[in-house]
């Protein structure tokens, strides 16, 4: 039994690292006042285009860099109906998750079944022999390592930075942005560019370090995930650290009992995270709405024509 | 649940109340954009919006003098928008190695030029114009409903339940209502859930009926992996297949079932429901100004609970005539994205439910595309979703005058 946690644990660590990374994107863009919709499609152009770099060039870390460059073009599409076009949020996040399932299913079909150079597993020595916590935290892939320290980095850029506040009063309040002369257009192009950046990367984690594959439509909801698991861990980034590893064990869960031979219907398992999901938001209830960015409110509660 | 639910609509309207007051008029010029009187209601408005910054950003904001010309601007708006979205498509196929001239002339030729594939088009129209009316009806009251595809899943569920237990027991005809009324039922309750969140825990409907979605489709993994697990299926598991006499009949010699005449008939009275009856007013009223709405003492919760399931009802009937029209028993991939779809075709549309049925079928057209570039030019069937996100995001993003330059800051 013992095992069976830290068999789910563990996963829950490296299966949550690409759910983590798309959900402090979309924090940062949602803390800008955008929501974005199209982390699916971020997190699908990351994982192909780290796996299609991967494979070309060899190199993993090229394929990282890729990942995270294609998430943030994506995520740009969506920046500019929104930010310049002021498109609807949600129809346009869509659109671009669609536009991502397409090209990736246009591009991606070439990899398909192709063998890479992946990012493995690398056991911190020492730390990593730790009984029960070396497996769980120290026996993972280097992006999962990375998203230690990334989660709160982004906390300390949106709460202690300068940036950060200018990112924060976006989302609260861009009049004042105004006022002080700064553009709010530009703070919101970046934020949910960068955010695009991070979704990318964890698309990248999902496909050269954690599944070693790439399929059509590999992702399968995990953006969506990312979007719900911001809202109920209140934009706050070292929440959404934790509520990731909570999705990655609801996920890691269905593997690990079936392959202790559990007769139990996967289908059922899979539908775990989503209904956590919305019996967590059910019990938070209107705090979490009392806690959103001003702006993003709007969003939420008026209907933008 | 009415007393539950107006400390957070009161939350929600007090916040803002100056954006809410300028809203109100958006939302009444934008409602009237819907008909054909867009441009006698824009008039006025212009020389305020000539003035504004924001107007000499988008060049395409003249003063209207006629309706003719208006329309004939939009016409132009939406043709360069389109050619745009061709001419991307066309650079990625070449960027793939393909040679779009004859990857546009096999798909044409394949898709338009033979009768079994027209009328693919609209055997595919069917759930998608009832999945899009889904959308319709709750964005009238300025609900988000990203649902569709949960919802015709239900319906798909529920109709298949009634196919599977009493479909060889039962007269046809029977089944055939019986199937009707809980594939409608299983939608208004599925998008009704997702209202009755929003209404008691302030959970965005937005947010639930994404999530939603996914419950649904494991729920129908689940029992066509075993409950409903067809025993002498062979393969990849399916349901039983559903009683010859329970299936939807064809109109006339054709393949196209009679699924496609109850979206038509659901899109007319969804039209007469909004712009005729009290409920349909009242909806607008909602979706223009909430706080207004329940100063005036309407019944905000009741009519957004409403919305929602009308729309969950319409999307589960989609479900159903997918079920039984086409599909005739559950399978993995039973929806193959109908629902998604459906909710741009409603953008596309402007959420108007006369042009819903025009942008049902065309996105209709392009997915039986994909399956004829698929076949002809060996290229996977969702890269036609590269061309349906390239039009939608020409749509969404330069098809419209930028009317909201109070907002634009």
């Amino acid at each position: 039994m013992s095992s069976l946690a830290v068999d789910v644990l563990a996963g829950a660590v490296g299966g949550g690292t690409a759910i983590m990374y798309a959900g402090l994107g979309e924090t940062i863009s949602e803390r800008a006042g955008v929501i974005n919709l199209g982390t699916e499609g971020s997190m699908l152009g990351g994982a192909l285009a780290a796996y299609a770099a991967t494979a070309t060039s060899g190199s993993p870390w090229v394929g990282v860099l890729a990942g995270m460059g294609a998430g943030a073009a994506l995520a740009a599409v969506h920046a500019v109906l929104v930010v310049a076009r002021k498109a609807n949020q949600f129809a346009s996040g869509l659109t671009v998750m669609f536009f991502a399932l397409g090209l990736t299913s246009l591009f991606g079909a070439a990899y398909v079944g192709r063998q890479i150079h992946a990012l493995d597993p690398w056991k911190v020595p020492g730390l990593g022999s730790i009984p029960w916590v070396g497996p769980i935290l120290f026996d993972h892939d280097p992006l999962t390592y990375l998203s230690f320290a990334v989660g709160p980095l982004v906390w300390w850029l949106l709460y202690k930075s300068r940036v950060g506040l200018l990112i924060r009063t976006a989302g609260e309040h861009s009049e004042v942005l105004l006022v002080h002369g700064y553009s709010t257009n530009l703070v919101r192009y970046v934020s949910v560019i960068a955010g695009g950046g991070l979704c990318g990367l964890g698309g990248a984690q999902l496909s050269i370090a954690y599944s070693n594959a790439w399929f059509e439509n590999m992702t399968v909801g995990r953006g969506f995930i990312a979007v719900a698991l911001v809202i109920f861990a209140t934009w706050n980034p070292l929440r959404v650290m934790a509520g990731s590893y909570l999705f990655g064990a609801a996920l890691a869960l269905s593997p690990a009992l079936q392959a202790r031979g559990y007769g139990i219907n996967q289908f059922a398992l899979d539908a775990i995270p989503f209904v956590v999901t919305i019996l967590v938001l059910a019990v938070l209830g209107r705090r979490t709405l009392l806690a959103a960015p001003d702006e993003l409110r709007r969003v939420f509660e008026t209907r933008a024509a | 649940m009415s007393d539950a639910t107006i400390p957070a609509q009161a939350e929600g309207g007090a916040v803002i109340p100056k954006p809410r007051a300028a809203h109100g008029t958006q939302d009444a010029a934008d409602a009237a954009g819907g008909g054909t009187v867009a441009t006698a209601t824009l008039v006025p408005e212009v020389p305020v919006a000539a003035g504004t910054p924001g107007a000499s950003v988008d060049p395409g904001v003249p003063p209207t003098e006629s309706r003719l010309t208006g329309f004939g601007r939009g016409l132009a708006r939406w043709v360069a928008a389109l050619a745009g979205a061709i001419a991307i498509f066309t650079v990625l196929l070449l960027v793939k190695g393909a040679n779009p001239a004859s990857v546009y002339a096999d798909v044409w030729t394949s898709t338009f030029t033979n009768q079994p594939s027209i009328e693919q088009i609209f055997v595919k129209a069917a759930p998608l114009l009832l999945g899009a009316l889904a959308v319709v009806v709750p964005a009238r009251a300025g609900l988000v409903n990203v649902g569709g595809e949960g919802q015709i899943v239900m319906g798909a569920v529920a109709a298949g339940g009634i196919g599977i237990s009493l479909g060889d027991r039962l007269g046809g005809g029977l089944v055939m209502i019986l199937m009707i009324v809980a594939s409608m039922a299983a939608g208004a309750a599925w998008a009704g859930l997702a209202a009755v969140l929003r209404l008691t825990v302030g959970i965005n409907e937005a947010v639930s009926t994404l999530l939603m979605n996914y419950i649904a489709l494991d729920l129908l993994l689940y029992l066509i992996y075993s409950p409903w697990k067809d025993p002498h299926g062979t393969g990849q598991p399916t349901t039983a297949e559903l009683a010859d006499t329970a299936k939807l009949p064809y109109l006339g010699t054709t393949a196209v079932h009679v699924g496609f005449v109850f979206a038509l008939i659901a899109t007319a009275v969804v039209w007469v429901l909004l712009r005729y009856t009290t409920w349909g007013f009242r909806l607008r009223v909602i979706g223009g100004n909430p706080e207004a709405a329940r100063r005036a003492g309407l019944p905000v919760a009741l009519l957004l609970l409403s919305a929602m399931a009308v729309g969950g009802a319409l999307a589960g009937l989609g479900g159903m005539v997918h079920y039984a029209g086409v599909e005739y028993k559950l399978r993995t991939g039973i929806t193959t994205n109908f629902g998604y779809i459906a909710f741009l075709a409603s953008w596309l549309a402007r959420h108007n439910p006369v042009s819903v049925v025009v942008a049902a079928l065309a996105l209709a057209a392009i997915t039986v595309a994909g399956d004829s570039l698929q076949i002809d030019s060996g290229l996977p069937a969702a890269s036609v979703n590269i061309l349906m996100g390239l039009v939608l995001i020409a749509v969404l993003g330069w098809t419209t005058r930028r009317k909201s330059e109070g907002k634009a800051r």
